[in-house]
């Protein structure tokens, strides 16, 4: 029984779901370049305001850097701000994220993921997820249609929490989720202003008063700066329990419940996980049913919080397995693995020395099949029993 | 762990605050020349208070003088005066120490 | 004996502050034409303006130092490559509310002209709401004097000095109030600090066209550092500029040109480059050269003037 009434059901693509999300939320300024696979997102908000079911003011920039800065100004004037961009368009604002975190500004930005300059590539991939890891942001990656919608009116709620006052970016996977239409629900708008109505009832961030003398982005001096830079940090911190918080709360209202930091699939009596994020983690789940089946003692535990690392969570349901494989849509330059194995790596002292394997699959489209997946989970089993192990795996490249 | 010093920042965010002390510096002491006015030939335009960066001349009812403290010796005010009645004069001939916070 | 009291210049009936917002004691050079421009901007427009500003000479002063500020008005800190854009967010979300607040960006010309050129761009095409003024000391000065792309042909600066193998700029600047013009801001505008009561009026018309779009206003700004000049000589060094038609300074509302001060005999270019260090190793044929583009530069302007009555 949930509080909220039951939506209409559409047939929908990620970027219509993602766009939906946003409207629902009633963002003041909102700005999009239109960049493939994420174009959409800017039409159907467009398409929103030329019908008259929303009042956010669109603003057509004419590049992604001054569609961050335009957000970032609107918000910290006082607005609820949207966004949506991908890989290219993400480097071309690096700057202007950058300087968003360290504002604090709340903003909630879609990024339907693709592939980073570097190698010309129309295709999907993590890649930039990781090449902001390091921005300050909160980082949520989702798995499919439904979840993008939730996750949207989520960020909202976890950006603008007075104990928060970060932004965050909505990851999901670009050409697979951003056009594929999936059945839907839409919330009622009533029951989005009702979900986000707590925030009205908590302190007034600062923002800009004209006419009173308060200056946005002040030099920091010495301690001033390293002060700041500590409470990003905190905040940053408290991030991880108030997305539990917040799953809890939309799944009592909404009816659905995504997990919060982490999703955990059959991880009771598992000997082995897999840990993976996005769409492949639904791929995964048919390989853990089907493993299972045989008598693999297999566990998926979806990252949904990358930034910053559950590390905590994580530390949890990975203690006491015999090993972990860690499939990712994405390359870390500097250990030459995938990037999320890296950091599960660090968690080592937590959970204790155990084989864990580097996946790297996914890259430029290229699908993870479900042939991909068996590979890996009887690779981990065999690791799990003391066979030797290959460390990190290009799973394309060994096809 | 915990901020040991006092926060320098009252709330999240880097915001400055100028609706108390405004800082300043002491650019009066930059001042190698000081501007002087002949009284007797001012007719009091104004022109020299206009064209004065620091905006440091100040209105004396019939003529303006230059506020010491904030005074960079620019020679602006000298340059643009049409009457010519205002000299810059090396601070090293006057006895006063001109510069705020000093004796 | 005082002869005859003329008190209270024009140009001070225009000041709807008259209270000074900045500290005393700023960071400023002695002689700096920015700390004259910023000082005045707000007894013009108010004190109630949001300012945007970016990293340059303004910057020093605008942004605070942790919590202690420079100045009383509000402010809001851009990166280079977003003064516009965010001007942009902060103007489009007050007239939401329906809130009149005046947004005015304030930046060199390394940011109008290079490093925030698009946003400048992008904005000023959208019809955006906000005051945009640019004040053109013709380098990236606050770094070290380097060049910009509204430095001029010929003039020395630390990446394009003079030595054996070239000397100066080679190219000419950027006419960028001009290209502002073209984007059809509502009203676009020179100005300098020599001419006082022109820019005093000039800002009170951008405090009136912003509310129907984009308002852009470049102002003549020399820098006595950079440009290697005596303290006292920066108003001399403005007004040369405009008697010489270096600088015109004129004026586009809606698009219709006109000249707001004709100078009747215009001097020789030569009794502003000798004014200014950074053109000293100018030779004759440089001279005639730098004498036929400003003439060429006035002539534009002029025939804009007449091409819409």
């Amino acid at each position: 029984m949930t509080l909220a009434q039951k939506g209409k059901v559409r047939v929908i693509t990620g970027n219509s779901a993602a766009a939906y999300g946003a409207m629902l939320c009633r963002p003041d300024v909102a700005t999009s370049y239109p960049i493939t696979p994420m174009s959409e997102v800017a039409e159907q908000l467009s398409t929103f305001r030329s019908n008259g079911l929303t009042d956010t003011e669109m603003v057509e920039v004419e590049g992604e850097n001054s569609a961050m800065n335009v957000v970032l100004g609107a918000s910290m004037a006082g607005g609820r701000v949207f966004t949506a961009t991908s890989s290219w368009g993400l480097s071309f604002m690096y700057d202007a994220v950058q300087h968003a975190s360290g504002y604090r500004a709340p903003i909630v930005m879609v990024i339907a993921n693709r592939e980073s300059p570097g190698i010309l590539a129309v295709s999907g991939g993590q890649q930039d997820i990781i090449s902001v890891r390091d921005t300050g942001w909160i980082q949520v990656i989702v798995e499919e249609g439904q979840e993008i919608l939730d996750m949207v009116i989520m960020a909202f709620r976890l950006a603008e929490d007075y104990d928060i006052q970060l932004p965050v970016m909505v990851n999901y996977d670009g050409f697979y989720l951003s056009y594929m239409a999936t059945a839907v629900e839409i919330p009622e708008q009533r029951d989005v202003d009702q979900f986000l109505s707590v925030l009205k009832q908590q302190p007034r961030r600062q923002t800009l008063e004209p006419g009173r003398a308060l200056g946005c982005g002040t030099h920091g001096i010495d301690l001033g700066f390293v002060e700041l830079r500590y409470r990003q940090c905190m905040a940053m911190e408290r991030v991880t329990t108030k997305l539990d918080d917040i799953d809890r709360e939309f799944s009592e209202y909404f009816g659905r419940s995504y997990g919060g930091q982490i999703e955990e699939y059959r991880t009771d009596g598992a000997e082995i996980i897999i840990v993976t994020s996005g769409g492949a983690a639904g791929t995964t789940r048919v390989v853990v049913d089907s493993k299972r089946e045989e008598g693999i003692k297999v566990g998926l535990v979806k990252l949904r919080l990358f930034r910053p690392f559950p590390r905590k969570r994580l530390a949890e349901v990975l203690k006491g397995r015999k090993a972990i494989g860690v499939i990712d849509r994405s390359v870390g330059f500097g250990w030459n693995s995938g990037p999320m194995y890296m950091e599960l790596r660090a968690i080592t002292p937590e959970i204790g020395i155990i084989p864990m394997l580097s996946y790297i699959d996914g890259l430029a489209n290229l699908d993870i099949t479900i042939p991909h997946i068996e590979r890996v989970v009887d690779e981990v089993h065999n690791a799990a029993q003391g066979k030797p192990y290959q460390e990190v795996t290009w799973i394309p490249l060994e096809e | 762990m915990s901020i040991k010093h006092n926060p320098i920042f009252p709330c999240e965010g880097a915001w400055s605050d100028g609706n108390g002390h405004l800082l300043c510096l002491d650019t009066g002491s930059w001042r190698v020349d000081r501007p002087i006015l002949d009284k007797q030939g001012c007719n009091y335009c104004g022109l020299c208070a206009l064209y004065c960066p620091p905006q440091c001349l100040k209105d004396m009812g019939d003529h303006f003088e230059p506020d010491l403290d904030f005074c960079k010796g620019c020679g602006i005010c000298a340059r643009e005066c049409p009457r010519k009645v205002i000299s810059m004069v090396p601070e090293g001939e006057f006895d006063d120490i001109s510069s705020k916070g000093k004796s | 004996m005082v002869q005859e009291k003329k008190r209270k210049l024009k140009v001070f009936d225009y000041f709807y502050e008259a209270e000074e917002q900045f500290s005393g004691g700023l960071a400023w050079c002695a002689g700096c034409t920015l700390e004259l421009a910023a000082r005045f901007v707000p007894k013009v427009l108010g004190k109630d303006i949001i300012l945007v500003g970016c990293p340059g000479c303004s910057a020093p002063v605008f942004y605070g130092q942790n919590r202690g500020a420079w100045h009383r008005m509000a402010y809001f800190s851009s990166l280079m490559t977003g003064v516009a854009s965010s001007a942009t967010g902060i103007s489009r979300y007050y007239r939401k509310i329906g809130k009149d607040v005046t947004v005015v960006c304030f930046t060199g010309d390394g940011c109008s002209a290079d490093i925030g050129f698009q946003p400048l761009s992008g904005a000023a095409e959208r019809n955006e709401k906000i005051i945009y003024i640019t004040y053109d000391n013709e380098g990236y000065m606050n770094t070290g004097y380097q060049r910009s792309s509204t430095t001029p042909l010929g003039a020395s600066t630390s990446t394009t000095p003079v030595g054996t193998a070239s000397q100066g700029k080679l190219t000419p600047a950027k006419n960028v109030p001009l290209l502002m013009a073209m984007h059809g801001a509502v009203y676009a505008a020179t100005a300098t600090l020599s001419h006082l009561e022109d820019f005093a009026k000039k800002l009170q018309k951008a405090k009136e066209k912003v509310h129907e779009g984009f308002v852009y206003i470049h102002i003549f700004a020399p820098c006595v550092m950079g440009w290697r000049f005596a303290t006292d000589q920066s108003i001399e060094v403005c007004r040369m500029a405009v008697r010489t038609n270096y600088f015109p300074l004129w004026e586009a509302e809606d698009g219709k040109f006109s000249l707001n001060l004709e100078v009747a005999n215009p001097k020789p270019i030569q009794e502003f480059i000798k004014l200014v260090r950074k053109f000293s190793h100018m030779q004759e044929a440089d001279i005639t050269g730098f004498q036929q583009m400003v003439d060429q530069r006035y002539a534009i302007i002029k025939k804009l003037c007449e091409v819409i009555k």
